[in-house]
């Protein structure tokens, strides 16, 4: 861990603030140098962000929309063939479309897969589940689960050139800035 | 936070020059002569169109009341600027008891339970007869009229009285009147829906029914208030107080009730249809029949479909096109849906639209919505001295 082995890749410069405001600020001053690959890590939301990053609405809500929907018209098509197509079944002299009594099992299938869409979809939009994350390896950044206030700005953003981007950070008022190494595994 | 904590920056003056009160009350007035030539002409049309109007607003005061109590109860700060129009709508409801009175005198022509002859060979309503009777009927609908008003004008006026002197103390007392209130109102509120619209078949029952008339009330108050908080930023009254988080959570609101409304109404129909008992399941029969049945679907379409996929995705919650089409779309359903719970009993045949329908409706919206803006127009437009004020003034949209 001394030396900068051969396989070691650069994952990112992380910087560390002192405050939320801080933090706010300087990803405001990144946000506006056109850098695009870099993210905050703090340990409560902090409002204004979004705007401070020009982050784009969730795309979640469309997946979930679209489970619904196949939950809905899946949930149709099944019924259809069952009861209507496969296996008739005359109940108490209702008709065989017999919709209304159809609408609870729709109605949970819909909200079934919604939430399926939901959850899978958060873990597919953040890139989970995955193993380690590179910025585990700084022992520094423990904190963003407590009381530290961070942001990286990863080596693959096109800008990207080590210097440049410690001096920006620096400027931004970071209290403390590292290099943190992607380790690749030695077996 | 407390060092820069947003201060009212609109007038909280109704404008003097918009005169809508007076131009609402002789509308109305209009529309009651009108009405009032129609009982002359066809009595039994009559009761029935102002019934069905009657229980159209009532059923949006009611809404009004609990929602202010809801939000005292909870102590919630995201609607205090919009607190003073709730209050507003149910402080009235004392008043409105008199819009009552053509019920009572038309009792005999609404309900068939009033006539001995036909409950006598009829052992399911003679039973009912402890309940539905006359004087009964009318001493329940005074006890109804006596706590809701009590309710609406005493909230009102404490939260008046709060602007005046200031005095933080009084927010506990709000808090005290509206926790059993809503219990007291839930249960009132449905006794007086079994009473007015559903003993207009003596036969049926349906225990949802008390929340089936609280989810339509409820829903339409929104789509009311949504329209409200339109006109006056049209008008630049209260501009830059309601802003767009607070028509965002009422957008939220409306598009939950929507669905609260969905469900309740078809949870009725289901238990109904799938049990398929004769008793039970003729009310509905009556009301499929013929040309009803185009009113049901519009019911399922205008007031959940259409409303419910203009507004499910979160950026149309806010978007004033969106909302007002929702907004008047359950507006109308909600009255083709009390005209659709009370008209079976008298045409039975089918829809058959009078022009007392629309006057009833003119006559008493009139009123109703002239009252609202005599009391909101003679005080403050906003609990000015409120302790959750600044919270609700700080209140900025975020995605």
């Amino acid at each position: 861990m001394e030396t900068q082995a051969s396989n070691k890749t650069l994952h990112g410069v992380l910087a560390e603030f002192r405050n939320p405001k801080e933090l706010l600020n300087a990803a405001e001053t990144v946000n506006k140098n056109g850098y695009t690959d870099y993210d905050t890590f703090s340990p409560f939301p902090i409002h204004g962000m979004d705007k401070a990053m020009s982050l784009k609405k969730s795309k979640l809500g469309w997946i979930v929309f679209g489970h619904g929907l196949f939950g809905f018209f899946g949930g149709l098509a099944m019924i259809t063939f069952m009861s209507v197509i496969d296996y008739p079944l005359n109940i108490s002299g209702k008709t065989l479309w017999n919709v209304p009594a159809w609408i609870p099992v729709l109605f949970e299938l819909t909200i079934l897969f919604s939430a399926f869409g939901a959850v899978f979809g958060m873990f597919w939009l953040n890139g989970l589940p995955r193993f380690n994350h590179p910025l585990f390896n700084s022992e520094r950044f423990k904190r963003a689960t407590d009381d530290g206030f961070f942001l990286c700005i990863e080596a693959s953003d096109p800008q990207f050139e080590t210097e440049k981007v410690g001096q920006l950070l620096k400027n931004a008022g970071a209290s403390a800035i590292e290099e943190v190494y992607d380790e690749e595994d030695e077996a | 936070m407390a060092t820069d904590s947003p201060k009212l920056t609109d007038s909280v003056e109704f404008p003097s020059e918009l005169n809508v009160t007076k131009v609402l009350f002789g509308v109305g007035t209009a529309g009651l002569i009108a009405s009032g030539v129609g009982y002359f002409l066809n009595h039994e049309q009559f009761f029935f169109s102002w019934l069905t109007s009657f229980n159209y607003f009532t059923s949006i005061a009611l809404g009004a009341l609990l929602l202010v109590m809801i939000h005292h109860i909870t102590r919630s700060s995201w609607g205090v600027v919009i607190r003073r129009i709730i209050e507003s709508f149910s402080s009235n409801l004392w008043l409105w008891a008199i819009f009552f009175i053509p019920v009572i005198i038309g009792m005999t022509t609404l309900y068939s339970w009033t006539d001995p002859s036909y409950y006598i060979d009829d052992p399911i309503v003679a039973g009912k007869q402890p309940y539905l009777n006359e004087p009964f009927y009318i001493v329940r609908a005074i006890l109804y009229f006596a706590i809701w008003g009590w309710l609406g004008y005493k909230l009102h006026k404490v939260s008046i009285e709060m602007d005046r002197t200031n005095d933080w103390g009084l927010t506990t007392l709000l808090r005290k009147i509206s926790a059993p209130g809503i219990l007291i109102v839930a249960l009132t509120l449905a006794f007086a829906s079994f009473d007015w619209l559903m003993s207009l078949d003596a036969h049926w029952f349906s225990t949802m029914f008390g929340v089936y008339y609280f989810a339509m009330g409820f829903q339409a108050l929104f789509a009311v208030l949504i329209l409200l908080a339109f006109w006056l930023r049209r008008r630049g009254v209260l501009e830059n107080t309601i802003s767009q988080s607070h028509i965002h959570d009422l957008g939220s609101w409306f598009w939950a009730f929507t669905i609260f409304y969905a469900y309740i109404a078809f949870s009725q129909f289901l238990l109904i249809y799938y049990a398929n008992i004769s008793e039970e399941v003729l009310w509905f029969y009556h009301r499929m029949e013929g040309s009803w049945i185009f009113i049901g679907y519009t019911l399922i379409i205008g007031r959940f479909l259409i409303p419910f996929l203009l507004l499910i995705n979160r950026d149309s919650k806010h978007n004033k096109k969106l909302l007002t089409i929702s907004a008047v779309l359950v507006l109308i359903v909600h009255f083709l849906e009390m005209y659709w719970i009370a008209m079976p009993a008298l045409h039975s045949q089918g829809i058959s639209f009078s022009w007392m329908d629309v006057t009833t409706m003119i006559g008493l919206g009139g009123i109703f919505l002239g009252l609202f803006f005599r009391t909101y127009a003679k005080n403050n437009l906003v609990p000015v001295n409120d302790p959750k004020l600044s919270d609700s003034l700080a209140k900025s949209y975020h995605q």
